[in-house]
């Protein structure tokens, strides 16, 4: 190993390759840069492990906050465990974690070695795309527990949430694929033994001819049968919705090319039409498997149940006990350790709360919350443990009847492509050409209409535009996933080219949650007073604290005498003979006149003021020129946020005088705004990243949920964006509409094939060379363009 | 050319027997994760209780390969 | 408990490894050999056993079957038993497999040199042989499927899908192509005759090439090329598209063997178009493995075995790209008959193939031995030589071809062939030499590969049995889908392994249908009659001394043919040809139409001393037929087996054959005599006179009537 070590910087972390600071730990002549990091080496060095460091370098992640003790002790309780477990049979378990650490291929290769480190492991597989693991394991031999505990042991804990109750993994429905299959095989041998009748072959060899006709006819069956099914159902549903969709007049073509090629070949006057057919089919399923790409490893459907606990630790009879999140009863006491998320309202019994509900409400500064407050479910406690008293079950709690409030307006109303539309007006011209070409014919030459009308048909189908318009989503869809776009479906594209006013959340989402700007103003602060500021900041918990801290960038361990906190004020001690405190005007004064101003803390030396630290939300990188963009776009902007009115000024300047800004906003004041929005006639795009935006963001046409980086909260919506590319959500709108050019631009091309087929057509001269020359070259000439297109639409913009 | 049905029959019952083939690797989800197989490969599963040194030589020769 | 401590097997591996090295470096020297016979007839030392015909088959069959072939089981029972997680199906199978293999080396090697062969390029062995070759196959098969059977990780790796491709394919081709009915033992006529002959053997040997010489290399390369590279392969969803494209659309190239010949046009277009179309996944092959180097071009600069595999994925991507683009008519209308598809090949074999080979022999040897590569400065000597031969190898051929075929079309204004046809020959004779010197270079590269190799085995010892552990394939149901599926599944191989086999039966029943096929109705031609006892007998001479592999019996409808060769040849002239003798390739000129344009006496000359005819021809001299005696005593069975099938000859024809056949021999023998030849009328030079001076004689009658038809 010692070769590793001399290939790494000094100051890296062996395990997770983070700058080990003061307090690195040195041993087995490597870096870590906490005891957690040591130990997960450690474990891995005893069983022999340590090619994990070697397959790809500082392959950890960053152990710093330990995994509290018995945290996943509610999975001893068998009906939690049963929920969880997949397969149990006498002697084996089958469980599947979600493991969002997985990120390379030491990962992979650790997870499916843990059987070396516990023999009661029988195989690990991993699923990177869905960062997944399922472990076989002996229950005789090890728990449930155990194995969780393993792996939170070598950095891997497993993500577990409510929603895991008997989770079912999703089948493979793959049945559009085998559509796709068969369709190809029965294609290409179709073309294939369609060659002699276009290359002309020799009358002597008939007999052949007639052999590769019929095995055309028998290959077609599956296609006709099996694989457009596809398109029947879809058309019998539009139907029934009495609205004709485009795959009505496809069906229709299929039908009657069929129904010719199959009339011909009987009657030996010619080879049909199958292979078109079948080329057809096979095109179109093509593009539908496009469009339909899912994002394996992404959810659109969370609902709160994915944030909150499966199990809590209750307090009974001077007991803990972990019980499931649906058995907690009204007047329980529940233990909320620290890092926790409040399940349910209650009201505080012990110890001191301070709870973050960024996630629920936007704010940024935590809440302090004295016994017997009332505490509302999802938040999260920073501070030390907690117990509560429930007076609301989680399903009555506030967080929840939220979400159920939202939900039952979730479903959208339904929209439909303008390709149907478009392809409607395209059928009844069709049909029309056909009705008179019929009567031309009828006149002239009786004999001729049967075959006029049904070639018409066949040629004027609007595969063409079927095409161009999957082919265009599925391409599109492509290229925005590759800028880290990802939309749940084709729709959303043309939704979001339709919008016409953009609503953003704050926190989290212009501004990165968490780390604030800190300003301070006042006196210059002699390092010696940097010094004493950040020791005593160091003694809270406080996130303005640990602001502070980190911007002394000092960590001195020195005396401190007579600490004192007073929750949600301030904080004072005296740090080498000198009295310094931090806090609220009121909290240092003692006048309190002075209304409260969040987001500023004063500092006073011997209890006179020297200066402020003013914090101000970090806005995220090139955020305020996307805004301003946006802006000169005429797109009507607002801000929804559930923070304070600190920097409604900045931000007023950042968006321009038009933009609404709307401050404390709780989650239904926003949803409320968006409906507010969407009857004043405005197409709204919400952008929000919290639970507290969830609502606002099914109400809203397009709902885009903000993710950080490996950040699994992501509320239900209709596209996650990851936070780092939303300065790119102008050219991703750009792009939105790009497509419906695109298509169209497609369609008419191919409608010059068409006209073209069809000339023939009408005149009754449709020999089976043109129709194969004429169908599948449309077909994959559309494909192409619509592919160089919307690939040019997006280099255009410059999206990757 | 009647041979050409003979080849015609020799080659489509391959094709389909590959059809079958694709049908099957689909339905039993053997492509539900694209990623993961191609590195698998690139593991060599040595046994668990191996001497130290050869594991040092082993681990080396990887580091080697990285850092060439 | 749960972990299963299993050993794979690496002796098998060593063993394919020196086998390929071994027939590599005899099938590369038989290769330089045959190269200098072409400007050195004298190189053949006057024996039949070392004479071009006979030497070039054996170059052939040594490189793709036993070279290749070798390299091929190396890779397979060493990847295949790290990608399943386990060790071979049986050693028993192992080993059959092994000696089975080389065994049929051996016997290929002896008889070919002894002039038995089927007369159809690329499956000369005759039919014990391909027996052999059936059932061998079958043993690798039950190995292989055996061990996907009992393996131990659920997902089949993409190379294994090749593997299995490459088996179930070649298998039927093998049968398809190889069915013949035969006279003695080592003797045989295909069952298929002229056209049709010619479609089978084309068909087949495209998807030889492909099936062979591409698919189970390209698993090799997803499997090697990641590990030599440390680093997963650039697009594993692109390896399993590419992989199902190429399965579906190889099979149908085949024809464009057979451009501009007697074959049906719609037969020749299916050809072009499948050809083509084949680029998309070829290419998509060669991307994904050059992607795979992405980023590691500096590795590339240091790793020889990477600079080999660099190489080789190249010269597939260039070859498939060359073999579709000489597929168009155009081209191939230039190309075909040349030196130019002795390029193209060659860029697949010494590249492709060869260099994917020496590239895994420098990575796999050291592993199995446990030890390091001798000597990186050697193989990176070995890379630079190699190169440098292909390099002189490819280029003067290209060059000769080119240079040929338009010395072939060339007329005077006055509308007179510009060149004869051996001015053509001696004008490219000293690119010839300087091919001979690309191939011995790449030889010299060979050797210094082998002592590399066996300074490394020295180096260290074989881990016959290497140890390995993984967890055992859990039997319950896998985490998704619902129980039925998961037997389902782990019964799939043996249902493959099931298929495969009922596929060869299925084979084995198709081969009854050409029975019924005989009566097949190309346009026949009442002029042409069933070749006499002596003309088929000195057939059977031509085929034996391989004369199609210098000489085609194919005019084709161009211009300069017709005004060389005579009326442009007809599918109709060949049905009684078991087998046909198009060629592929005319280092000589076409002989379809050779009948009665020379005396008797002038044929009896020129084989014993080519050059005293035509001087500067590159001929070998044939003198021992003037005196090895015709075997008379085959006759009866020969032409019993034209009747069976459906040669019309009189019935109880095989009873008299002899007495006819000594009758026409004689009134030769009087023909040479009247020119001052002395010789007894039983000596082999008679009958391939007599079969020359009828070659192509039938038509010439209704040539007038036919000339109308020409397009």
């Amino acid at each position: 190993m010692a070769k590793t070590t001399t290939s790494l910087t000094a100051v890296q972390c062996f395990h997770c390759g983070e700058d080990c600071n003061k307090d690195r730990i040195s041993a087995y002549e490597k870096n870590f840069c906490c005891s957690g990091c040591k130990m997960v080496f450690e474990i891995l060095d005893k069983s022999n492990l340590c090619d994990y460091y070697s397959i790809s370098k500082t392959p950890g992640t960053q152990q710093k906050n330990t995994i509290r003790e018995g945290k996943f002790s509610f999975l001893d309780d068998k009906k939690i465990a049963a929920s969880l477990t997949q397969f149990q049979n006498e002697n084996r378990t089958h469980i599947n974690f979600y493991l969002p650490q997985i990120h390379c291929s030491s990962c992979l290769w650790l997870l499916e070695n843990l059987h070396r480190l516990d023999n009661a492991i029988i195989s690990s597989k991993v699923n990177f795309e869905r960062k997944e693991v399922d472990i076989v394991f002996s229950h005789h031999q090890t728990s449930l527990r155990k194995i969780a505990e393993l792996l939170s042991g070598i950095g891997y804990e497993p993500y577990l949430s409510f929603n895991d109750m008997g989770k079912q993994m999703p089948k493979v429905n793959a049945s559009k694929i085998y559509k796709l299959g068969i369709a190809g095989f029965c294609f290409a041998n179709i073309m294939l033994m369609s060659f002699p009748e276009y290359f002309g072959i020799d009358t002597k060899e008939y007999s052949l001819l007639t052999t590769f006709r019929f095995a055309n006819l028998a290959l077609s069956l599956p296609v006709f049968f099996y694989s457009a099914t596809e398109f029947y159902v879809s058309a019998w549903k539009s139907i029934k919705h009495r609205f004709l969709n485009i795959d009505a007049p496809i069906v229709l073509a299929i039908w009657v090319t069929f129904g010719r090629s199959i009339y011909e070949v009987l009657s030996g006057t010619g080879g049909g039409y199958f292979d078109s057919m079948s080329g057809i089919v096979f095109f179109m399923l093509v593009g539908r498997v496009l469009q339909d790409t899912t994002y394996r490893q992404l959810s659109f459907e969370r609902d709160y149940t994915s944030y909150f606990p499966i199990a809590v630790t209750r307090v009974f009879e001077q007991k803990y006990e972990s019980i499931l999140l649906s058995e907690i009863k009204l007047d329980d006491t529940l233990l909320i350790h620290h890092e926790e998320l409040i399940p349910s309202d209650g009201i505080l019994t012990r110890g001191k709360a301070l709870i973050d509900y960024s996630f629920v409400t936007g704010e940024t500064a935590p809440v302090e919350k004295e016994m017997g407050e009332i505490v509302y479910a999802g938040g999260k406690q920073l501070g030390s443990n907690i117990e509560l008293l429930v007076i609301k079950e989680v399903a009555q709690s506030y967080l929840t009847k939220l979400w159920n409030k939202e939900n039952d307006k979730s479903e959208k109303n339904e929209t439909y492509s303008f390709v149907h539309l478009l392809s409607r007006y395209f059928t009844w011209i069709v049909f029309g050409i056909a009705f008179m070409a019929a009567a031309y014919w009828y006149v002239h030459d009786i004999s001729k209409v049967w075959n006029v009308i049904t070639s018409i048909l066949i040629i004027a189908c609007p595969c063409a535009l079927f095409l161009s318009n999957t082919f265009t989503n599925g391409n599109i869809l492509r290229r925005l996933s590759r800028n880290h776009l990802y939309l749940r479906n084709a729709e959303v594209i043309e939704r979001m080219a339709s919008i016409d006013c953009i609503v953003f959340d704050k926190t989290g989402t212009l501004t990165t949650g968490r780390f604030q700007q800190i300003v301070y103003e006042g006196e210059p602060l002699s390092v010696e007073q940097k010094n004493k500021l950040s020791v005593l900041a160091s003694q809270s918990v406080h996130p303005l604290s640990k602001a502070i801290v980190s911007w002394t960038g000092i960590q001195e361990r020195a005396k401190i005498s007579s600490y004192k906190e007073v929750a949600g004020y301030g904080i004072e001690g005296i740090v080498g003979s000198e009295l310094i405190s931090l806090g609220s005007y009121s909290f240092i004064t003692k006048d309190k006149s002075k209304r409260r101003e969040p987001s500023i803390v004063y500092v006073a030396i011997e209890e006179k003021i020297i200066g402020k630290f003013i914090f101000r939300n970090q806005y995220r990188e090139q955020v305020p020129t996307m805004l301003s963009q946006l802006g000169l776009e005429y797109y009507h902007m607002a801000v929804l946020s559930g923070d304070n009115d600190g920097e409604k000024n900045y931000l007023q300047t950042l968006m321009g005088s038009h933009t609404t800004l709307l401050f404390n906003q709780d989650p239904i004041d926003k949803l409320k705004a968006i409906k507010k929005l969407q009857e004043s006639g405005k197409k709204v795009m919400m952008i929000g990243d919290g639970l507290n935006d969830a609502g606002a963001l099914t109400q809203a046409d397009v709902g885009i949920a903000i993710s950080e980086t490996n950040h699994h909260f992501t509320p239900a919506s209709d596209g996650i964006l990851s936070a780092e590319e939303l300065p790119k959500l102008y050219r991703f709108i750009q792009l939105c509409k790009a497509n419906k050019k695109v298509v169209v631009t497609a369609f008419v091309i191919s409608i010059f094939y068409n006209i073209i087929g069809l000339s023939f057509a009408v005149s009754g001269s449709l020999s089976p060379i043109v129709a194969a020359i004429l169908m599948p070259s449309s077909s994959i000439s559309i494909v192409l363009i619509t592919f160089g297109l919307s690939n040019y639409c997006s280099n255009l913009y410059q999206l990757k | 050319m009647n041979v050409i049905i003979l080849l015609l029959i020799a080659s489509i019952s391959v094709a389909g027997l590959f059809l079958l083939a694709f049908i099957w690797s689909v339905k039993t989800g053997q492509y539900k994760d694209e990623v993961s197989p191609a590195i698998r490969i690139l593991f060599d599963d040595i046994p668990s209780i191996r001497k130290k040194p050869k594991s040092k030589d082993e681990t080396d020769t990887h580091i080697v390969k990285k850092n060439v | 408990m749960q972990v299963e401590k299993f050993y794979y097997d690496n002796k098998t591996v060593k063993l394919f490894a020196y086998a390929t090295i071994l027939w590599g470096t005899v099938g590369m020297l038989v290769g330089l050999l045959a190269a200098v016979q072409i400007y050195l007839p004298a190189a053949n030392f006057g024996l039949p056993y070392t004479t071009f015909g006979r030497v070039r088959p054996l170059h052939t069959n040594a490189v793709i079957f036993a070279f290749v072939g070798n390299g091929i089981f190396m890779g397979v029972y060493y990847s295949l038993q790290r990608l399943c997680k386990a060790r071979m199906f049986s050693d028993v199978l192992s080993k059959i497999h092994f000696w089975g293999w080389q065994l049929i080396i051996v016997s290929a090697a002896v008889t070919l040199l002894m002039g038995y062969t089927s007369g159809k390029e690329y499956a000369e062995l005759e039919w014990p042989i391909d027996i052999a070759i059936t059932l061998v196959w079958v043993v690798f098969g039950i190995n292989m499927f055996g061990t996907i059977l009992t393996r131990r990780e659920s997902h089949l790796y993409v190379a294994i899908w090749f593997y299995i491709a490459t088996w179930v394919t070649v298998a039927m081709l093998h049968i398809v192509n190889s069915f013949e009915i035969p006279v003695s033992f080592m003797k045989s006529y295909s069952w298929y005759a002229g056209v049709q002959d010619a479609l089978v053997q084309w068909w087949y040997g495209h998807n030889a090439v492909a099936f062979f010489l591409t698919t189970p290399y390209l698993g090799i390369m997803y499997y090697f090329l990641p590990k030599a590279s440390n680093r997963p392969v650039y697009s594993y969803r692109l390896s399993i598209i590419h992989f199902w494209a190429l399965i579906f659309i190889y099979i149908w190239a085949g024809p464009h063997h057979l451009l501009y010949t007697a074959l049906p046009d719609w037969a020749q277009s299916v050809g072009v178009v499948f050809s083509l179309m084949l680029i998309a996944p070829s290419w998509g092959g060669m991307l994904n493995g050059l992607f795979t180097l992405r980023g590691a071009w500096d590795k590339v600069r240091e790793d020889p075995i990477l600079k080999f595999m660099v190489v080789a994925i190249t010269c597939y991507g260039m070859s498939t790209l060359e073999g579709p683009l000489l597929s168009i008519k155009s081209v191939n209308a230039i190309s075909h008959f040349t030196d130019w598809t002795i390029a193209h090949v060659h860029v697949g074999a010494l590249g492709w193939n060869g260099f994917l080979t020496f590239g895994i022999l420098y990575w796999l040897i050291p592993r199995i031995f446990g030890t390091t590569l001798y000597s990186k400065k050697l193989a990176t000597n070995h890379f630079w030589i190699g190169t440098i031969g292909i390099v002189l190898y490819a280029v003067p051929m290209y060059w000769a071809g080119f240079e040929q075929a338009m010395m072939w079309k060339q007329f005077t204004p006055d509308g007179i062939l510009k060149y004869q046809f051996l001015e053509t020959v001696t004008h490219i004779i000293p690119l010839y030499i300087t091919r001979s010197i690309g191939g011995l270079l790449y030889l010299s590269g060979v050797v210094l590969m082998i002592y590399n190799i066996v300074k490394t085995v020295k180096s260290g010892s074989l881990i016959a049995n290497e140890a390995a552990e993984a967890p055992a394939l859990s039997k319950d149901i896998q985490t998704h889908g619902k129980q039925y599926w998961h037997r389902w599944i782990e019964r799939r191989p043996i249902q493959m392994l099931v298929f495969s086999l009922i596929l060869v039966a299925i084979g084995g029943i198709i081969e009854l249908v050409p029975t019924f096929l005989i009566k097949s109705n190309i346009p026949t031609i009442t002029a042409v009659k069933p070749y006499t006892p002596l003309e088929l007998q000195g057939r059977d001479i031509y085929i034996k001394e391989g004369c199609y592999l210098c000489h085609s019996q194919m005019v084709r409808p161009f211009r300069d043919e017709v005004a060389r060769y005579g009326e442009y040849s007809k599918a109709g002239e060949f049905i009684y040809d078991h087998p046909f003798q198009w060629g592929s390739k005319r280092t000589g000129p076409d002989l379809a139409r050779i009948g009665g344009k020379y005396p008797d006496s002038w044929h009896y000359n020129h084989m014993l001393e080519p050059q005293s005819m035509s001087p500067g021809s590159i001929m070998p001299s044939y003198a021992w037929m003037l005196d090895d005696p015709i075997d008379t005593a085959s006759t009866p069975a020969k032409i019993r087996a034209m009747q069976t099938m459906g040669v019309p000859y009189p019935k109880g024809y095989d009873k008299q054959a002899n007495a006819d056949l000594m009758m026409q021999a004689n009134a030769i023998r009087i023909n040479l005599k009247i020119d001052k030849i002395q010789t007894t009328a039983n000596k082999e030079i008679i009958a391939l006179i007599a079969y020359l001076q009828r070659m192509g004689t039938d038509i010439k009658a209704v040539s007038k009537t036919t000339e109308a038809k020409m397009p």
